[in-house]
């Protein structure tokens, strides 16, 4: 049925090559224009005058004239706090990768098994997301307290005198204690995109699939998640960019601490650039986590994410 | 559904796995109802009590948390802000995200790619560090104490990742479909309008949702470019419980609970869209 | 598909009604960016704003922004977000616009962290408010060495202004003969403790020394009870400890020669300082989990008598009083000593630590506004302040009869008669040291790093910043 209708196609394009060349032109322009006026205005050139003042030493007050060219790098790669931070932010990237993305893809899948009440558990498993950072930040914080706490309460039911538990407190702990709650408040946007792919995988396909003898996980395996590829590859994508510049929940729940124990390369750089006033310091931070995000957003969409738009 | 009772009839062996489906989505729920409730319910707690007892019910169910946030006309003027910026963001990004989106999809052109990256550029950087050149800039475009300030850059902002969530979307939908509308003598832009837009449904509905809540829960900016009260959004709001040395938590909570009930709402709306294609075709035929 | 028209010519009404909501907005700051220039147009302006204004939003009394209609505005950014102290303001706001009718006050309230945010960015644009909070010390410097606030000095010259406030704290506010800005409450830091939890140990009398009080410390733990609530999650109720060890064993002295960088914070003092600190630490007096504590889990602890001290300053009553389950019964227990002295230190005992609220005043701020200050800090205003419980020591001199708290009285005593005030560190210092010591004694509670260690990371960042 494809067949005949794309030759009269490409015949009918060869034959208004030139008119046709030039309306797609305008269409370009006319459908890019608004986007790009707004963002390289919004975006991109404070972006860029953000990375002009990372060559200087610059407290943010009065005039931008000490230039010291790259000794704001040299510094923060010399810096152990800076690459703590960073390690830290790997240790995210590879949690999240490992247990949040395959949470919400499980449960996305759970979703789709269940009949009755399936609308009411999305909406449950939505809600988190929909809640702020800071009050998610604040309730955390009280299910790990160690004075009435939720999770102190219930170690103790089961284990009557247990010493009292403060994970937040624990330089060894607080990295997983933090990675429970992002969990928990993110698997709902991973979950959303997963949901909104599966509604394009055609049901018929995987009838299909199962009419020829396929078992479900092999359905799974060979037809549902390769069609979903492009969803997850695009969930992963963000996922790793979101987990190299996160900030909100660490700041409201540990600031970074104790002791740097929970410092991201943003809650770094908000320190530096907005509560020791070092912008041109701070700047520098922000640059050196863009270099970190470009090779990487470079490397997957080479490799990656390529073959989902062509 | 009529498929998933075709398969669950035709193996009997499998009728207990419904029964695990269910208790797995319970126990999930219940982990994430757990803390939604400890705040709703710590709204009616006083502050000592709240941090003595922060899991226990209320020794004194105290009332007034929640009467005292609905009967503040501050509080819906905050309200009205909150939505008037939310669904002005939501608008716009899906205008603005989806044209560029379609032609990164669905047009072949020399330099596609690149331009592409472009535009995703802005997905690799923390936007808070650039916020003082942001500032002077709304300053001088006269944006600011206006919930334009707020609305312009919030778009701004969301235009990279919905761009490449669109696109995703965008290019899901069959090729043949192009072919068909070029025969049809199909303009770019009717064929965008007509229909891949409302092909896209359940994606737009999904970036709409997802860009509600990101705006509906933004304190930053809306801190930095708001200086009048009037203007006030929800998460500005918050503020008037917390001071320098103690903060009235209890009303935070129960102001933040009731703040809750919109977006829950519009994500029940929105949520309707994105499954739309599961119920379209079985129920509305 | 009809449905689907419907949902989409609605979300065109909405974005529509918003462009007209909207619209009508920016027409109030464009009258506030030209005010100075054109005062009589923005005055016309607003009549008709408030009619053209096509929402039927009503606009409530309980949060006016503006006060007065006069064509010079001042612009007030001040943190009391509560409710009954915010009103106080607005009364003073009110009282000043009366009598000068040419006047108008645009008050925006905003909560401690989200201020210190705002007034970042709005500073490092260099378009400070025309009265804004400040504490003092190092931050406030770096607005004055910017010129982005006022120098006060000629005006606390007239009237006797200067003179009626308590010397100590206007000095935090002085920096090489300009003033920036000036104190409306002013205190020192000191040990609260519960009278009932001491007396349930045994323990007689608060302690003098350190020895004694590191004795008491183990007492009370003896006892069964937690001698010290902590929340050192934010790091500056920790830092207290370390500042005033360093001021007790290396005085006025010591700190000046190392802030003038004829000395150092490496200096014997300052690695003393951290070994007296490591000494209390190795007790482990604090509740458990405070690495991970805030200021908010601190007070819960002390407020409701599950710690027997805390070290704070003259605000800890005020606050605590609002998270007790039972506040009479906290009152009724509270007790204060200061900071104990040190055997063989350098420091006076008279010597304290302390600092309080003020405000500054921007660089473009019409004359208007330092009148207004001025009548904020009278004796008058003062009493108001310390009445409602805003000022509970205040910083004008005459407003002392209006303490009724004696241990309040004693606080100001001590601070107004202490032969050397000094601002915390975390204040005082440039902002990155001030945060180094902050991290750097945050590292010495949790073990991580040790006295000599402490001393030297603040000293790397303070050759760093304090280059003459």
């Amino acid at each position: 049925m494809a067949q005949p209708s794309s030759r009269v196609a490409r015949q009918l394009a060869v034959s208004q090559r030139s008119r046709v060349r030039w309306s797609q032109a305008a269409t370009i322009a006319g459908f890019l224009l608004p986007a790009a006026i707004l963002y390289i205005g919004l975006v991109l050139l404070p972006v860029v005058q953000a990375i002009y003042y990372s060559f200087f030493c610059w407290n943010g007050l009065g005039p931008l004239e000490q230039f010291i060219g790259l000794a704001n790098y040299v510094r923060i790669l010399g810096d152990s706090a800076f690459r703590g931070a960073l390690g830290h932010n790997l240790q995210i990237v590879v949690l999240s990768l490992a247990f949040q993305l395959p949470l919400s893809l499980g449960l996305a899948l759970l979703l789709r098994e269940l009949g009755r009440g399936q609308a009411i558990f999305r909406t449950i498993f939505f809600l988190p997301w929909v809640l702020s950072e800071v009050v998610t930040g604040v309730i955390w914080t009280l299910v790990y307290r160690p004075q009435g706490g939720l999770i102190n309460a219930l170690i103790q039911a089961v284990v009557p005198g247990a010493p009292e538990t403060a994970f937040l407190a624990d330089p060894q702990t607080v990295l997983y204690a933090l990675f429970v709650v992002i969990t928990w408040k993110y698997f709902g946007y991973h979950m959303i995109l997963y949901i909104a792919g599966l509604q394009n995988i055609p049901a018929e396909i995987e009838e299909a699939a199962a009419i020829d003898g396929c078992s479900r996980l092999q359905t799974l395996r060979y037809i549902t998640l390769p069609l979903l590829g492009g969803t997850i590859r695009l969930s992963i994508y963000l996922s790793v960019l979101g987990s190299l510049q996160f900030f909100d929940l660490i700041w409201v729940m540990t600031t970074g601490g104790p002791v740097g124990a929970s410092d991201t390369m943003a809650t770094y750089l908000y320190k530096y650039g907005f509560q020791r006033f070092q912008l041109g310091y701070g700047s520098a931070v922000a640059a050196i986590l863009f270099l970190i995000c470009f090779s990487f957003s470079l490397v997957y969409q080479r490799f990656a994410m390529r073959r989902d738009f062509e | 559904m009529i498929s998933h009772n075709a398969r669950s009839s035709a193996s009997p062996p499998r009728r207990l796995a419904p029964l695990f489906q269910y208790l797995a989505a319970s126990l999930v729920a219940l982990l994430v109802l757990i803390p939604l409730l400890a705040s709703v319910l710590n709204g009616f707690k006083s502050n000592a009590d709240l941090l003595l007892r922060p899991f226990a019910l209320p020794q004194t169910w105290v009332w007034s948390n929640y009467i005292s946030v609905l009967q503040s006309a501050a509080f819906w003027r905050q309200m009205s802000n909150s939505v008037l910026v939310m669904l002005g963001t939501a608008v716009g990004v899906m205008v603005l995200a989806s044209m560029p989106a379609f032609v990164f999809a669905r047009l072949c052109f020399r330099g596609r790619e690149l331009l592409f990256n472009f535009f995703t550029l802005g997905l690799l950087f923390p936007i808070t560090v650039a916020i003082l050149p942001l500032y002077i800039m709304l300053r001088q475009l006269n944006l600011l104490d206006s919930l334009w300030g707020v609305i312009v850059p919030q778009v701004a902002f969301g235009l990279p990742g919905n761009i490449l969530i669109l696109r995703g979307f965008f290019a899901t939908i069959p090729r043949e479909l192009d072919e068909a509308a070029a025969i049809d003598g199909c303009s770019p832009v009717s064929y965008y309008l007509r229909i891949l837009l409302p092909l896209m449904r359940p994606a737009l509905a999904a970036v709409a949702v997802l860009t509600m809540v990101t705006s509906w829960n933004n304190f930053f900016l809306p801190l930095l470019v708001l200086n009048s009260e009037s203007l006030y959004t929800l998460p500005l709001g918050i503020q008037q419980f917390q001071g320098q040395f103690g903060t009235d938590w209890g009303r935070v909570l129960a102001f933040v609970s009731i703040a809750l009930v919109p977006t829950i709402v519009f994500y029940l709306l929105a949520e309707r869209q994105i499954v739309a294609g599961l119920t379209a075709g079985a129920v509305k035929g | 598909m009809k449905a689907r028209g419907l949902s989409l010519t609605l979300l065109f009404a909405l974005f529509v009604a918003l462009l007209a909501a909207c619209g009508s907005q920016p027409a109030a700051p464009a009258g506030q960016s030209g005010a100075a220039d054109a005062p009589t147009t923005a005055a016309a302006d607003a009549p008709t704003t408030a009619a053209e204004l096509p929402t039927p939003v009503p606009i409530p009394t309980e949060a006016v922004a503006s006060v007065g209609t006069g064509a010079t505005r001042i612009e007030w950014w001040h943190i009391n977000t509560q409710e009954d102290q915010r009103a106080v303001w607005e009364e003073m706001a009110n009282a000043f616009v009366a009598q000068n009718p040419d006047v108008s006050i645009e008050i925006t309230v905003l909560e401690n962290e989200a201020f210190k945010a705002k007034l970042a960015t709005a500073m490092q644009s260099g378009n400070p408010p025309d009265i804004f909070q400040s504490w003092g010390g190092g931050v406030l410097k770096q607005y004055g060495d910017a010129g982005l606030v006022q120098d006060l000095s000629a005006a606390l010259q007239e009237d006797g202004w200067g003179a009626s406030f308590s010397q100590g704290p206007l000095g935090l506010y002085t920096f090489d003969g300009a003033t920036y800005g000036v104190p409306w409450n002013a205190g020192m830091v000191g040990f609260w403790y519960n009278t009932a939890l001491f007396e349930q140990a045994g323990i007689s009398a608060p302690p003098t020394t350190w020895t004694e009080f590191l004795q008491t410390v183990q007492t009370l733990k003896d006892a069964g009870i937690t001698p010290i609530a902590l929340g050192e999650k934010d790091k500056w109720p920790g830092h207290f400890y370390w500042v005033y060890l360093a001021t007790r064993i290396g005085g006025r002295e010591a700190f000046e020669r190392a802030y003038n960088r004829e000395g150092t914070f490496a200096d014997p003092p300052f690695v003393e300082a951290g070994v007296r600190l490591k000494e209390l630490v190795d007790l482990e007096p604090f509740q458990p989990g405070f690495l991970g504590a805030g200021y908010g889990d601190h007070q819960a602890v002390m407020a409701n008598g599950q710690a027997a001290m805390e070290l704070m300053g003259q605000w800890a009553p005020g606050a605590n009083g609002g998270v007790a389950e039972d506040p009479e019964a906290y009152e009724a227990t509270l007790g204060w000593f200061p900071f104990p002295t040190i055997e063989g230190g350098a420091g006076d005992p008279s010597d304290a630590l302390g600092g309080g609220d003020g405000f500054a005043i921007g660089k473009d701020a019409p004359p208007e506004a330092i009148e207004f200050l001025k009548f904020l800090t009278s004796a008058e205003n003062q009493r108001t302040l310390v009445k409602a419980g805003m000022a509970g020591t205040p910083s004008i001199v005459a407003a002392l009869d209006a303490v009724e708290s004696p241990l309040l009285r004693e606080i100001f005593e001590r601070a107004s008669q202490a032969k050397y005030y000094q601002l915390y560190y975390d204040q005082y210092l440039p902002p990155a040291v001030g945060q180094t010591v902050n991290d750097a004694t945050q590292a010495l509670f949790a073990g991580t790093a040790t006295p000599e260690e402490v001393a030297r990371m603040i000293e790397e960042s303070a050759a760093f910043e304090l280059q003459p």
